[in-house]
């Protein structure tokens, strides 16, 4: 609930820093590492959203993927399993390259 | 029109956080952020690092908890400061509640502030609070699987300490397939294993803390 809010609160800063534009689609990022569950934010955004100045706001959320780097081959690749071998070439001295992302990715605004 | 961001949703919570390491980092001060479901440990393991130092420390708990005063109540026997946030709801500790507790106390002077995050794996993973360190602690009565369930907690973790090992001959827990989960989440991860109960692997733990101030 509190990233939800904070998501609103996010939303309402970017609509300010483009003229207060009313905003009708808000686009997150919520990466597999980010420890938020995309279905609970969804449920947490709709309930919240309804009773704001900010409804009927609609979210399209997209997942990121957990990704790792391979210090071997340069290979960035998707884990799966939670295994951080390098899915290219096997070598285990990998890094993490990503899946942590919690953002706002876009917004569209209603055209003055 | 389509305005393409890159905004952070919780920039705000990482601007207080931000500024809070750049405060402990200025005064030499180690802060340890400490993660954990209800029940696996926290408070006791607070408790014998506190029974353990000696009184000239400067050592001091911020506490959360949803509701209730008892674990600061518990941990202030021991003669260190030790405050309570009261998150009113909130299942996780953020870095503008940390600040706000900070206020009008010797931050500046401590060696070591420990964070006791609330009782959960799962919300306490989003939120920077500032801290060097951050420790998942994982007991033998829950399952060896939880790495891999819940892998962005032990992701952002720089250390596990599995703990309540004395129960280890009555639990079905394996110590290996735990160490394992756990590497293959972050395969740089640290791991301790301690007993609040028999002491066991206290001296580890008290070595890690040690190794950081
Ligand atoms: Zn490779």
């Amino acid at each position: 609930m509190s990233i939800a809010e904070s998501v609103l609160d996010a939303v309402r800063a970017e609509s300010a820093l483009h003229g207060g534009a009313r905003v009708t689609r808000a686009g997150l990022r919520i990466g597999e590492l980010s420890g938020v569950a995309v279905e609970s934010l969804r449920f947490c955004l709709e309930v919240l959203v309804a009773d704001t100045d900010l409804a009927p706001l609609g979210f399209e959320i997209e997942s990121a993927a957990w990704t790792r780097r391979c210090r071997a081959c340069g290979a960035v690749f998707r884990v799966t399993d939670a295994r951080p071998e390098c899915t290219a070439c096997g070598g285990d001295d990998t890094e993490a390259a990503g899946g942590d992302q919690m953002e706002l990715s876009y917004l569209e605004l209603e055209e003055p | 029109m389509r305005v393409p961001l890159e905004r952070k949703v919780l920039s705000e919570n990482d601007r207080i956080a931000a500024a809070l390491r750049e405060r402990f980092q200025r005064n030499g001060t180690f802060c340890v952020n400490l993660i954990s479901s209800p029940g696996s440990g926290k408070t006791s393991l607070l408790e014998r690092t506190l029974a353990g130092f000696d009184a000239a420390r400067r050592v001091a708990v911020l506490t959360g908890d949803i509701q209730t005063d008892n674990d600061a109540r518990r941990l202030a026997r021991y003669g260190f400061p030790v405050r309570q946030i009261t998150t009113g709801g909130a299942c996780h500790l953020d870095a503008s509640m940390v600040e706000r507790h900070l206020t009008d106390w010797p931050v500046d002077e401590l060696e070591i502030l420990f964070l006791e995050n609330v009782g959960n794996l799962v919300c306490p993973t989003s939120y920077d609070l500032g801290e060097e360190a951050r420790a998942v602690l994982l007991s033998v009565a829950e399952g060896e699987d939880k790495p891999l369930k819940y892998p962005a907690t032990f992701h952002h973790a720089d250390l596990v300490v599995l703990t309540k090992i004395d129960l280890l001959p009555y639990v079905p827990f394996s110590m290996e397939l735990a160490r394992e989960n756990a590497r293959r989440v972050q395969p740089e991860i640290e791991i301790l294993e301690v007993s609040c109960t028999s002491g066991a692997g206290l001296g580890q733990w008290n070595d890690w803390i040690q190794r950081h101030l």
